[in-house]
């Protein structure tokens, strides 16, 4: 686990490094008169940031320095299945939903868990694949009016959603 | 004379929480809470942000209704977690956890699933009613004395509530610290509301709004608990047991707290003001509770092995501290718990400004919530007496249709606010990293009341020096504003002193409140 308490410490001190990079300007307080009461736009995400970056740094310290009984972030090869099998799958699916739409992504999406990972019969996936868009439809484009992105084939003229 | 007047605002506040559609609201809402909370991949944090969306149609008419309906939800989701925690060894909520300990034991061991469920039942019932009876006549005495803040006062106390989420139990106050910058960075990322100046945006268009909150916190609980709960559910064990709460059970149960009843209003008035403390919610209030009632406990050894103190306490502990997180949203402007900053978050993208002119500028909002509070914990203990075996079925929806359907409804509540696919990949990416830092320990509930109050805080901040022509003496210019920043600094004191005390003697593992998500 040290390592990637580590890791994680030194991502985030990467990115208020970043931040207090891009605010660097407006980090002093400003004794011209220019800034209202002194502080510029870049005064508050500087300071915000540098409060990260040095307890990212003492997080980091400590992690390396303190010991910590086993080095792997999971508990087994069956726990990153897991959860790969539910993230890979999703990130997939939010970017499909560009050329998809919402409707035939949900569809698929459902499908594919149904079969994939319910390993249900094909009869309850062809259920899932066009009851779950349907019902979705019916209760958020119908009933609460919001419209949800719809596919390229929709931009075309050659499907409904 | 005041008490006068609380009475005839409550009478209209109820008038109002009683109208038909406010009830249906309620019932939705608490309906929803407890599938919810008998899930354990979904909390209601989760569910409170994930309706966010919805609740803009619904505020349209009625702003009300809406705050009723996501409150259902977190009363709902206090008694839904109880059920997985004392039929399947399972916390259905993290406030649930403390349930473990007795409650299935009790069901277990002891054979009395149908008393461990009505003692949790009614221990919760009266905490929060007693909890709502202190809300009813603090929160307008506080947001009377807060009408007088000016903008170094608020300033102090957002200070104090991240004061508190340090130095109040955090495990590692460096990483809550980090949280809290890191949540200050999200909220002044875009345009700066007073120079106009872009920020943190790197020349990207779409970055100069900002990130919006809702996107970030459906991410951060919705599909950061469902990853996490994905790897737990693939290493976990089940053992379930099957109840109903009869008759025999309410009898009994009644019995036992007529037994318990100074510890169970105890716990609950003393859970209901540590709920106000910000940052601290049910989840720190249940183990609150269950401390105390061992502490005080002649029968200490009987505790882990299905003693009812072991039940009533924490749970009465648990709903009054939910109660009491709303008390400085609507007095202060300042959530109480991670889920009640989703539900000021909401207060905003309606149109209103939680704080003290609350009470003023929307009487009937405050008191209707207030009123609703009642009804909702009466409705919700009736709706659990009755209900546990249909509670527990919802247990039994298969993983291959519960996950996809939840990842589904995060998507739909991110992109539906703003029409943003934006939305949803950030929703997706804060989703990977509210998994990533759950596992690696970090507090995400610094995070989410940073982000809330991120604003108000810089807002508050260059306010003051702007009106001080630049003097940082203003900060401590007032009475007010000098106690609360003397108290921020002692609460930031507390761990550097638990530290040192902790040295030369072996430490011993705290509960760290401050990475309770409730």
């Amino acid at each position: 686990m040290r390592p990637y308490q580590v890791a994680t410490a030194v991502a985030f001190a990467l990115v208020a490094a970043v931040a207090m990079i891009d605010s660097r300007a407006g980090a002093l307080v400003d004794r011209t008169g220019r800034e209202p009461g002194g502080v510029g736009a870049g005064f508050y995400p500087f300071w915000s940031a540098a409060l990260m970056f040095v307890c990212a740094a003492v997080v980091a310290y400590r992690a390396w320095k303190t010991p910590t009984p086993g080095t792997s972030a999971f508990e087994g090869r069956e726990a990153v299945m897991a959860v790969a099998k539910l993230i890979v799958p999703m990130v997939i699916a939010a970017a499909s939903i560009l050329v998809l739409g919402f409707y035939l992504m949900t569809g698929l999406y459902m499908g594919l868990f149904a079969r994939w990972i319910g390993r249900y019969r094909w009869i309850w996936v062809a259920a899932l694949t066009i009851g779950m868009p349907a019902a979705i439809y019916a209760t958020f484009e119908l009933g609460f009016r919001v419209t949800l992105p719809k596919s390229l084939l929709y931009d075309a003229g050659l499907l409904p959603f | 004379m005041e008490f006068l007047n609380v009475f005839g605002d409550l009478a209209g506040g109820f008038a109002t929480a009683l109208q038909p559609f406010n009830i249906l609201m309620l019932f939705v809402g608490v309906m929803l809470g407890l599938v919810v909370g008998v899930l354990p991949g979904l909390g209601g944090t989760s569910a409170v942000a994930i309706l966010l969306p919805v609740t803009v149609i619904i505020a349209r008419t009625s702003p009300t209704s809406a705050v009723i309906l996501l409150a259902g939800v977190y009363w709902g989701a206090l008694f839904g977690g109880v059920v997985t925690s004392i039929l399947f060894n399972i916390p259905g909520e993290p406030w649930s956890v403390v349930l473990l300990f007795d409650g299935f034991p009790l069901a277990k061991r002891k054979g009395k699933p149908g008393v461990a469920l009505a003692s949790s039942f009614f221990a919760s019932f009266v905490g929060a009613f007693f909890a709502t009876v202190l809300f009813t006549f603090l929160s307008k005495a506080l947001a009377d004395f807060a009408l007088s803040f000016g903008p170094p006062e608020l300033f102090a106390v957002f200070v104090m509530s991240f004061a508190t989420l340090i130095g109040l139990g955090a495990e590692s106050p460096a990483k809550a610290v980090m949280m809290i910058g890191f949540g200050l960075l999200l909220a002044a990322l875009g345009f700066d509301t007073i120079t106009g100046q872009p920020r943190l945006t790197f020349g990207q268009v779409g970055l100069l709004a900002g990130i919006g909150f809702v996107p970030v916190t459906i991410g951060l609980f919705g599909i950061g608990e469902i990853i996490a709960s994905a790897e737990e559910s693939g290493i976990g064990f089940m053992e379930r047991l099957s109840a109903r709460v009869g008759f025999k059970d309410i009898l009994e149960t009644l019995g036992e707290l007529r037994k318990r009843l100074g510890l169970v209003i105890s716990t609950g008035i003393i859970g209901f003001f540590f709920g106000v403390l910000p940052g601290h919610g049910a989840t720190a209030g249940s183990f609150l509770g269950y401390g105390l009632a061992r502490s005080y406990s002649k029968n200490k050894e009987d505790f882990g092995k299905g003693e009812i103190s072991g039940i009533m306490a924490p749970q009465a502990a648990a709903d009054a501290a939910a109660v009491g997180s709303l008390v400085p949203m609507i007095s202060l402007g300042v959530p109480g718990s991670p889920t009640s900053a989703v539900i000021m978050a909401g207060l905003f993208i309606w149109g209103l400004t939680p704080g003290p002119l609350l009470f003023v500028e929307h009487h009937d909002f405050v008191w209707g919530l207030i009123a609703s509070i009642y009804v909702g914990h009466l409705m919700t203990f009736l709706i659990c007496l009755a209900a546990v075996p249909l509670l527990a079925s919802i247990m039994r929806i298969p993983y291959a249709i519960l996950t996809p359907f939840i990842i589904l409804i995060s998507i739909i509540g991110s992109y539906s606010l703003n029409n943003s696919m934006l939305d949803v990949f950030i929703t997706i990416v804060f989703g990977l990293i509210g998994y990533w830092l759950r596992k690696m320990k970090y507090p995400l509930a610094p995070l989410v009341v940073a982000i809330v109050l991120g604003d108000s805080t810089e807002r508050t901040f260059r306010q003051s020096l702007i009106a001080s022509g630049g003097s940082p003496a203003i900060f401590v210019g007032t009475p007010i504003a000098a106690i609360l920043l003397t108290l921020a600094v002692a609460l930031l004191l507390v761990p550097l002193i638990r530290s040192l005390r902790s040295r030369g003697r072996r430490a011993e593992p705290d509960f760290d409140v401050s990475t309770a998500i409730d």
